[in-house]
């Protein structure tokens, strides 16, 4: 039987952008700044958000999504330091959230009476970097005891970030990580890339790191 | 990691191909990877391998062609449907 052939030329992360569009339109129309939260497992992302929380929640109307594996554990932790509804997406065996679970997850939350949203996305710094999720920024977490070659070796990622935070600033006395090798493997991958340094255990930097945060809410509301 | 979901993806905007535009069996899947789209191209053959040969598909094939930058898309297909 004859073959014939079709063009198609259709991008396959199409739906998803379009979904991610559809969640930006909707963020936007009710001023919320939203961060997508991407870093490898372990790198502080949970106990910053809590710390952010506690210092934030009681000025800044702070939503967020969850995204893990297995487990809503990151949303009980981060739901003690909050009154408001934190979503939980289990992704059961997906590396990634994407756009489809983060429109499912905003219909549980109240855009009105929100003005910043984190997605804490599943700890994996290869597969999040390719899904839009509709946010504002990508913000890449990492940690002063993984290698200062991470951006390196996670190049799509820190392209994909316009922040970094490095995390876990407390412990470098006891480690032989270089700072300011990192920082600069970072801007080799992505020269904007704008960097906080914090210890969410300690405190250290979080009142820059939280400073941004109401500069960038603020931002979105005007 | 995620060649799964993005074969799926593949299989999805194929099926929606199909239904909308009724055509034949599919015998082939052309696609077009980037070295910079984030895909492991022997992963994604694989997927995509052990989802075209499953039904309704059966026994068509993927073409995955490499090329430069983030590019990730589906370029043609080809179907026996006797039409032409």
């Amino acid at each position: 039987m004859a073959v014939r052939r079709i063009e198609v030329r259709e991008r396959v992360m199409a739906k998803n952008d379009e979904l991610a569009a559809a969640v930006r339109g909707r963020l936007a129309r009710h001023s919320v700044t939203a961060f997508n939260l991407v870093s490898s497992p372990g790198s502080g992302k949970t106990l910053l958000l809590e710390r952010t929380l506690e210092a934030l929640g009681d000025t800044l109307r702070i939503a967020v999504v969850t995204g893990d594996v297995q487990t809503q554990n990151d949303a009980d932790r981060l739901a003690r330091r909050t009154g408001r509804l934190v979503q939980a997406v289990v992704t059961d065996g997906a590396c990634h959230l994407d756009a489809r679970q983060i429109t499912a997850a905003l219909d549980g939350i109240d855009l009105a009476d929100t003005d910043l949203l984190f997605i804490e996305n599943v700890g994996n710094l290869v597969c999040p970097a390719s899904w839009d999720l509709g946010e504002n920024a990508k913000i890449v977490v990492f940690s002063a005891t993984e290698g200062e070659d991470k951006p390196l070796k996670y190049p799509k990622m820190f392209r994909e970030s316009r922040y970094a935070v490095l995390n876990k600033m407390d412990l470098l006395p006891h480690l032989q990580f270089d700072v300011d090798q990192a920082v600069s493997m970072a801007r080799q991958v992505q020269p904007d890339i704008e960097f906080f340094y914090t210890s969410a255990l300690t405190g250290e930097g979080m009142a820059e790191w939280c400073a941004f945060l109401r500069r960038a809410s603020l931002a979105s509301s005007e | 990691m995620h060649e799964m979901s993005v074969a799926l993806e593949v299989l999805s905007i194929v099926e929606q191909h199909v239904g909308t535009e009724s055509l034949g069996t599919v015998s082939k899947v052309g696609l077009e990877v980037g070295d910079e789209a984030g895909v492991v191209l022997e992963s994604l053959e694989f997927c995509l391998g052990v989802l075209l040969a499953a039904a309704p598909f059966d026994s068509a094939t993927a073409d995955v062609e490499r090329v430069d930058g983030d590019t990730l898309r589906v370029t043609y297909l080809e179907v026996e449907d006797g039409r032409t």
